[in-house]
């Protein structure tokens, strides 16, 4: 068995204060709430803010997601939601396109239209609460138009909702697609940033790096890919977009994943923390202090819920809280015992619920701030994981940037090799996971998950046909009208600003297919991604001139 | 000479999964073996898998599938059939529920490779099963007067 | 014996030409698959469909890997497609060299052409036949010939002799590449205006591509210089394959290389009779190797012990192969 971090660094049985010598306590870590804030951003830590305790939600129809929602408040869901969309909407198609019906509501929520959106937040709050809406990056223009219209309706202030709809380009390339190219999620992307920077609003925009890790990639190599990401986003916003770095720092936001290595994934998150702060002051020459800070929500990882003896994962899931809390988490999210079977059910989502709460309540973590520093181990390993993190840095900006890096296939060649690597440490019994290579039993004495299933009313064909019924019901004219214009300020090139023109045409209920798809029409590619449908609107000429 | 030679397998998503990782990996764990993928990648039909079929005339066909869109792993095999070909096995890997095991099978997928299972598993099952092209029935037009 | 005919032949090679002629996929897919395994009784047919063959375009494109050609060749089978014809694509690509096994991933660009009954599309792995992969894909064309597709395409990853080999079964070879700095494309520059003649920038957005543009022209001026009895100039073309920009421009000049060598008899039958020689070469290689492998030509081991020692020597024991071999 590999006694070793996934970045391949030999662990020794004992630590000393040798391992550590010359540790320098203000310039390695400094006080909680002090540069370089590698112990957190709160001076007392989770007393003063505790952690947003969510759920994922997202099956059936938006009603069902609603109801889900709902079901998660009275379970204890506290300070924010998180939802996500469906495969078809995450590639910016409608439920009602061929490819759509067969899928519409079956792994998320369906989200392609306002129309979605207000069932989905029928009687839930849009304040008080974080909003956090994901799945792909293509729909992040959209999800922001569907806050904005309905904060509008509601009669809600802009101003006071917060939360995260906006998700990085790159997530194409790390083992979760959409069909959106590259250039095209990377435009939109910035557009939406550029819109809630000047527009102030409190949206931030997720730069993950859960995907990379789900599909294999390790904490070393996620720390440098995280860093890259972060570099390319914020100096395009500054350099193209004319954006002040301080006024770009409030927007982005890291979902990072915890898996059940619990020294390894503290130091990490602990690394992440200090690495953005020196990112901050001295790449980016931040004048505010909060600029230095970098939320972090955490995401106990889906890829080690087993399929195997699958109560197994109630017990991950709780390490993995545990390693969350203690590295000082802004939000966690958990991935449940029956991930690897299905969509979260009712009891699944209420254990993982509950085992932050009792993490949070029962165990002391939540008490004092950052209690492991000044352990041997963990500086030893923050160091560690940090150094190696800025190896992959320095390569991914010798092939010039993460973009670069991405377009050279570097990324998905890192993630393949790594992911391959560690099938076969499995394979090998280099690693052990219990019930999958070791302690494994037959399959007839496994205990059965109850599955969710999607609600038999609102099966994938009933969601599409009921968007075919209701896109007729709309107010045809001004759809055209405002679809055409949209299709017009794409032809300004990538730095005209989609979004107004996006806005107005969510307003009038256009969806997500129609607005991708005259968007990459302007851009001369085909209406359809799947180029199975035609686009159904004839365009005015004069917009399109 | 390797288990797997002479043996060509489509490898493939379906619908508009894009968890790409695991036919990633259980692609290159087929080549290592000496087989050849052919690989289809995210977004396809079971259309598009068949056609794809017909063309490189494989000998068996693995679709991944994370995202619960099992009517179309199961029309796949039923195109399969209408066109004569029934006989190119079709197995399925993911996170697919035990409990699902019986209808699929029953519907006609040859196996089910659950996470956790070994790439042994996986090419051993597919060099004892795959269709043999040489012993496979002449196609229709070929067997023609 | 003369040729490897063989007594179980297929019985009723008029009922698979038949097939082939109305288009039956099924019946090509499989033939091809038995090219590759290298079916000795396939002489027979394969001498049939070569006779009556050879009245179809066929367009070779290659380029090192990456450079876009599977994009590129789906974007020139969509305009072809939109003008009506009908296409088959053959892609070769490498096989692993430890495992002989390999992915085969050119389809997955060629996604929008799936379901398209005038479309034909065909992965070929560079190592998945037993005899040469240049023979085995020229089998694979004279089937296709005899479906009456209105072009052929075959594209290969342009490393190594093999794939460089393939082009030599095309009319005419479009060589991809793209953009790059000047001191790479001198080093690139040996050979790659033998082989091509329509040459492609693609990811024209590139701010080298215009350089690269211009001394891929300079070259072939000097290749001109060079070889004044060439009559045809490979013109240079920019495309963005991702984005099917300049690939109607580039099938133009595809049209435009075969209306120049229809203007021009002589050099077309010059490249007739180059490819049929090439051909006849390949078999002849191919069957050699067969003969040797087959044990009659085998060399007893001692009689390389006795090259090791220099008592004998590698031109002295070829030639004694070969004379047995009678």
């Amino acid at each position: 068995m590999k006694r070793e971090t996934d970045y391949g660094y030999q662990i020794k049985p004992v630590y000393t204060p040798k391992d550590i010598e010359g540790f320098d306590y203000q310039r390695a870590l400094g006080d909680p709430g002090a540069y370089p804030y590698a112990r957190g951003y709160h001076e007392t830590g989770y007393r003063s803010r505790m952690w947003t305790q969510r759920m994922t939600a997202g099956l059936g129809s938006s009603s069902d997601a609603n109801k889900v929602l709902k079901k998660y408040r009275e379970m204890g869901q506290r300070g924010g939601m998180q939802v996500i969309h469906d495969r078809v909407s995450c590639s910016n198609i409608d439920s009602d396109h061929p490819l759509g019906r067969r899928e519409a509501g079956i792994l998320g929520w369906p989200g392609s239209s306002l129309l979605e959106f207000e069932e989905l937040m029928e009687d839930i709050p849009l304040t008080g609460q974080s909003i956090t809406v994901l799945g792909s990056s293509a729909p992040s223009p959209l999800r922001l138009a569907y806050l904005i219209v309905l904060a509008e309706k509601r009669g809600v202030a802009l101003s006071e909702i917060h939360g995260s709809v906006m998700e990085s380009p790159f997530e194409n390339y790390m083992g979760q697609t959409d069909v959106q190219p590259l250039e095209l999620n990377l435009k939109l992307f910035l557009d939406v940033c550029e819109y809630v920077i000047r527009n102030k609003i409190r949206m931030r925009a997720a730069i993950i790096s859960q995907h990379f890790q789900e599909s294999g990639g390790n904490n070393a190599q996620a720390l440098g890919v995280v860093l890259s990401m972060l570099k390319e986003i914020c100096g395009r916003l500054i350099d193209e977009r004319g954006l002040d770095f301080d006024d770009v720092a409030t927007l982005p936001y890291e979902l990072v994943t915890v898996g059940s290595r619990f020294f390894e994934e503290i130091a990490k998150i602990r690394a992440l923390r200090r690495m953005w702060a020196k990112l901050a002051r001295e790449h980016f020459k931040a004048k505010k202090e909060k600029s230095c800070h970098l939320l972090i929500a955490v995401h106990t990882s889906g890829r080690t819920m087993t399929y195997q003896q699958p109560l197994n994962n109630i017990a991950r899931c709780a390490i993995q809280t545990l390693a969350g809390a203690i590295a000082g988490c802004t939000a966690l999210d958990n991935a449940t015992f029956d991930n690897a079977h299905a969509e979260p059910s009712e009891l699944a989502a209420r254990m993982s619920l509950n085992t932050q709460h009792i993490v949070a309540v029962e165990t002391g973590a939540t008490d004092v701030v950052d209690p492991l520093a000044g352990s041997y181990f963990v500086e030893l390993l923050t160091d560690k994981v940090e150094e190696e993190g800025y190896k992959m840095l320095a390569k991914i900006d010798e092939l010039g940037g993460m973009i670069a890096a991405v377009r050279k296939g570097f990324i998905t060649d890192m993630l393949n090799q790594e992911a391959n690597k560690k099938f076969l440490e499995i394979e090998r019994k280099e690693r052990l996971v219990v019930g999958v290579n070791h302690l494994v039993i037959p399959p007839d004495e496994e205990f059965e998950v109850p599955i969710q299933e999607v609600p038999p009313d609102s099966n994938a064909e009933s969601i599409a046909r009921r968007m075919e019924q209701w896109k007729k019901t709309r107010d045809q004219a001004a759809v055209r009208e405002r679809l055409s214009r949209l299709h017009g300020d794409a032809k300004k090139g990538d730095r005209f600003n989609l979004m107004p023109a996006i806005i107005e045409a969510v307003r009038v209920y256009a969806t997500a297919g129609e607005i991708s798809g005259v968007i990459r029409m302007a851009r001369g590619l085909s209406y359809d991604p799947f180029e199975m449908i035609e686009c159904p609107f004839e365009l005015h000429q004069t917009a399109c001139a | 000479m390797n288990a797997g030679t002479g043996i060509k397998v489509i490898v493939t998503m379906i619908g508009l999964d894009g968890h790409t990782t695991g036919a990633e990996t259980v692609s290159m764990i087929l080549r290592d073996a000496g087989i050849e993928v052919v690989y289809l990648g995210c977004n396809q039909t079971p259309e598009m898998i068949v056609d794809a079929a017909v063309q490189e005339d494989v000998d068996i066909i693995g679709i991944s599938s994370h995202a619960a869109n099992y009517d179309q792993v199961i029309q796949v095999v039923n195109l399969l059939r209408a066109k004569n070909i029934g006989d190119i096995p079709v197995i399925c890997g993911g996170n697919i529920p035990r409990s699902r095991f019986g209808s699929l099978k029953g519907s006609g997928i040859a196996e089910i490779f659950p996470p956790g299972s070994s790439s042994e598993a996986i090419v051993g099952y597919i060099v004892n099963n795959a269709r043999k092209a040489y012993a496979a029935p002449i196609p229709e037009a070929l067997r023609a007067s | 014996m003369a040729l490897p005919m063989s007594a179980d032949a297929p019985t009723d090679i008029c009922a698979i030409v038949r097939a082939l002629n109305a288009g039956d996929m099924r019946t090509c897919a499989r033939l091809i698959t038995r090219i590759e395994r290298s079916e000795p009784n396939l002489v027979p047919l394969l001498q049939a469909l070569y006779r009556a063959g050879g009245h179809i375009r066929i367009v070779g494109v290659t380029g090192s890997p990456g450079v876009g050609k599977s994009t590129l060749v789906s974007k020139l089978v969509a305009v072809w497609r939109k003008r009506g014809l009908r296409v088959a694509v053959l892609a070769v690509d490498p096989s692993s060299p430890y495992s002989g096994g390999a992915v085969l991933g050119d389809r997955l660009r060629m996604k929008e052409h799936s379901c398209d009954e005038g479309v034909f599309i065909r992965s070929m792995a560079s190592r998945g036949q037993l005899g040469g992969l240049a023979k085995a894909a020229g089998d694979a064309l004279t089937v296709l010939d005899a479906m009456h597709w209105d072009v052929i395409v075959i594209e290969t990853v342009g490393v190594g002799q093999s794939e460089t080999d393939i082009m030599r079964h095309a009319s005419v070879v479009v060589l991809l590449q793209t953009p790059m700095g000047g001191d790479d494309v001198q080093a690139a520059k040996a050979g790659i205006t033998e082989i091509g003649d329509i040459f492609v920038v693609n990811k024209s957005e590139h701010p080298e591509a215009d350089h690269t543009v211009r001394q891929l022209e300079e070259m072939i001026t000097l290749a001109l210089c060079l070889h004044p009895e060439k009559t045809w100039r490979p013109p240079v073309v920019k495309t963005r394959a991702t984005h099917g920009e300049g690939v109607a421009d580039l099938a133009g000049h595809i049209d435009g290389c075969f209306a120049h060598l229809a203007a021009q008899p002589e050099t077309a039958r010059l490249q007739l009779r180059d490819r049929a020689r090439h051909r006849v070469g390949e078999l002849l290689h191919y069957m050699l190797e067969q003969r040797l492998r087959s044990g009659v030509g085998l060399l007893p081991e001692n009689l390389i012990d006795s090259v090791v020692a220099r008592a004998s020597d590698p031109y002295a024991l070829a030639a004694g192969l070969l004379a047995r071999m009678d």
